[in-house]
């Protein structure tokens, strides 16, 4: 009799137990769509793959508060999964291969930097996956013939156009300029489409000097700088590079009437380091807080800069802008695919023509955004557009010397 | 332009060659090839940044707190892990240093992670022209505190009681032990101040430059190299190694172009490993 008992008292909890087992994953039955990402979390490129990280987190964020991504009359939410590539390549294109093949993740969203982006999207097209990747630039990434991937940074060569373009009106006029890019895919690319575009505009490049990624000592470039009697001075390295040039421009006195940068200027590590040195130093990107778009997940720029602040405590720039670009297009293509086939959602991602906080995304043959970039400049603690020029914003040009600030 | 040119390379030669004393002192008297030196300079940047930032301490002051801190972390890391196998094969002792800098790094991006930060110092880009040459300041004090510690090292190590028994450890362990010196403690002591040098190298550096927890791996490369040159079992070793790398790179960036300032760093140190194996002031090997 008691013994009975007893057993009844166990089975009870077990048999709700099975039952609740059975019952669970009809309540999950939310369907999910797996994007996958290898990008850094550690090591070099760790600072700014942090921007991507939180951006990609809170684009994704946004698409399932507001209902999902719609996939034949079902609502899908997205699932992120990502993995640490510890700024290395090898260890990317692994990580990468193992997201497809063991998590089985439906899409790609690429990594940070150009050098880890080629790799990673050879194999993204080895499994015919697509990829769509807010962090490499170098025209290296889209001359392979790659189908799946597509990037949203616009094309490294013509980084400095508008820069130069911007130059060109200026008085007075920095005829004699320097190009100085670090030896790394990306900035080769700008440097070499930099100096062949310069002539053509009437500039005369008397200094085009490449330099070591990482190199901290700038000293003997801006001696030739000084020597040279340079008047635009435009450098396409990495933040701590930026950093270090400034610094080093100061401590050696050298005023050229431009210094335009391209990592670095619009970044808050930037000002924070430097402090009012960073004023009036000129930078470039494929966007600007400034800019006035309408949003696909944001309702405008504007609130996507706000929104963003508030969250993460910091401000955003390209890096940041062009990942939720990336995270949008997912969304649209997959939705105009009206499905989840790889090769339906990458005709889809090639059909783009999207209007978001990043500008109207539309790509060309070779999977690259068309685009431009603009010209910032830092005025008092804020990064200004002063090219293609909006209202209630001018350039002070030529810098102020550094023995008159 | 000349002028300029080696004024820059001078004062960056005096940078080098306070990053590489800790580093020649620890492998003269040990044989320890201390990979982690590098990353004691990372660490004395960043206890000059946080004491900059929190405390508002002015780096050229913080200066000897930083290096007392990082003498102590120096110490205890010798007298209880390193001794224990500092007898053993010098690949030993490396792989030892190796994992500690591994360890310090990573503790390093943890914490700190890997944003780039600078001691933003109100004088940090003053400079003064000299013969139409321009002269930054803050280098030109990071190069006379570097020729102040080699003169007070010197000092230490030929008059006092302290660097007698470093340089008999040194040079005969045995007769050492045998006249009563502690050689476990002299140890910890070497070690303590070479990594107290490499703070104040990094308490330098972060003035200079931005900083962050990875920048040590090149700097244990370059006091490498400026140890070899100078030579091994001389105070004036590195100083002289310092100067000459200084100089060197900046001419030679200048003459080819910036990209080959690792190239030609590492090609004097090999003519310096062909021609004269035991660096140029040809101290003990």
């Amino acid at each position: 009799m008691r013994q009975t008992n007893r057993s009844s008292w166990f089975s009870l909890p077990l048999l709700l137990g099975a039952l609740l087992l059975i019952a669970t994953p009809a309540f999950a039955a939310a369907k999910t769509i797996k994007l996958g990402c290898a990008i850094a979390f550690t090591g070099k490129e760790s600072r700014t793959g942090k921007y991507y990280v939180d951006a990609y987190k809170y684009a994704v964020e946004k698409i399932n508060a507001a209902g999902g991504v719609k996939v034949g009359g079902q609502s899908y939410q997205l699932e992120l999964k990502f993995y640490d590539d510890k700024s290395d390549p090898t260890e990317s294109s692994r990580l990468v291969e193992k997201l497809i093949a063991e998590d089985k993740v439906d899409f790609l969203l690429g990594p940070y930097s150009s050098g880890i982006t080629i790799p990673d999207s050879i194999v993204a097209q080895r499994y015919r996956m697509p990829m769509i990747e807010g962090g490499g630039a170098s025209g290296k990434i889209f001359d392979k013939g790659n189908k799946y991937i597509f990037g949203t940074l616009p094309p490294a060569e013509d980084y400095f156009a508008s820069t130069l373009e911007f130059l060109k009106d200026q008085q007075p006029l920095a005829k004699k300029i320097a190009i100085l890019y670090a030896d790394d895919k990306f900035d080769v690319s700008v440097g070499e489409g930099t100096k062949a575009k310069a002539p053509e505009l009437g500039f005369d490049v008397v200094l085009y000097e490449k330099y070591a990624e990482g190199t901290s000592d700038f000293s003997s470039i801006l001696t030739k700088i000084k020597s040279e009697g340079v008047q635009a001075v435009l450098v396409a390295g990495h933040t701590e590079e930026s950093i270090n040039f400034v610094t080093q421009a100061k401590e050696l006195n050298v005023s050229p009437y431009y210094l335009g940068l391209t990592v670095g200027p619009t970044e808050a590590d930037f000002r924070k380091a430097l402090g009012k040195d960073a004023d009036y130093i000129y930078g470039v990107a494929s966007w600007s807080p400034d800019m006035k778009f309408k949003g696909a997940i944001f309702k405008d720029n504007a609130e996507f800069v706000k929104d963003f602040e508030a969250k993460f405590g910091y401000d955003p720039d390209y890096h940041a802008a062009s990942a939720i670009a990336d995270v949008a297009v997912f969304k649209d293509a997959i939705e105009r695919a009206g499905s989840l086939d790889k090769e339906k959602v990458r005709d889809a991602i090639a059909a783009t023509n999207l209007q978001t906080i990043y500008g109207t995304v539309r790509f060309s043959d070779n999977g690259q955004i068309k685009g431009t970039s603009v010209v910032l400049q830092n005025q008092k603690d804020e990064i200004v557009q002063v090219y293609p020029s909006l209202e209630g914003a001018k350039a002070v040009y030529p810098i102020p010397p550094w023995d008159k600030r | 332009m000349l002028t300029q040119v080696i004024i820059n390379g001078l004062l960056k030669g005096g940078l080098y060659a306070l990053m590489a004393m800790g580093m020649s002192l620890i492998w003269g008297v040990m044989n320890i090839i201390n990979i982690a030196h590098g990353a004691f300079i990372m660490l004395g940047a960043y206890l000059t940044y946080w004491l900059f930032v929190s405390l508002g301490l002015d780096p050229f002051v913080s200066l000897p707190l930083s290096m007392a801190l990082i003498f102590l972390l120096g110490w205890l890391l010798q007298k209880y892990l390193i001794n224990l196998v500092v007898q053993a094969d010098i690949f030993i002792t490396l792989l030892l240093t190796f994992g500690i800098e591994l360890l310090i790094n990573n503790l390093a991006l943890l914490f700190w992670t890997a944003d780039v930060r600078k001691v933003n110092v109100s004088y940090g880009a003053a400079n003064f022209a000299v013969f139409g040459a321009t002269i930054p300041a803050v280098r030109l004090a990071a190069f006379v505190l570097a020729l102040v510690i080699s003169a007070v090292l010197f000092y230490l190590m030929n008059r006092s009681r302290l660097g007698r028994a470093i340089r008999a450890t040194s040079q005969e362990l045995e007769a050492a032990k045998l006249s009563g010196v502690k050689v476990g403690n002299i140890y910890a002591v070497t070690f303590g101040i070479g990594t107290a040098l490499a703070a104040a190298a990094g308490t330098l550096w972060s003035i200079l430059f931005p900083i962050s927890p990875t920048m040590g791996g090149i700097l244990t490369l370059k006091s490498f190299v400026v140890t070899i040159i100078g030579g091994l079992g001389t105070m004036l070793g590195p100083l002289i190694g310092g100067l000459i790398l200084g100089v060197v790179e900046a001419l030679g960036t200048n003459l080819f172009g910036s990209t080959y300032e690792n190239l030609i760093s590492f090609s004097i140190f090999l003519l310096v490993l062909i021609f004269k194996p035991r660096g140029i002031l040809g101290g003990r090997g």
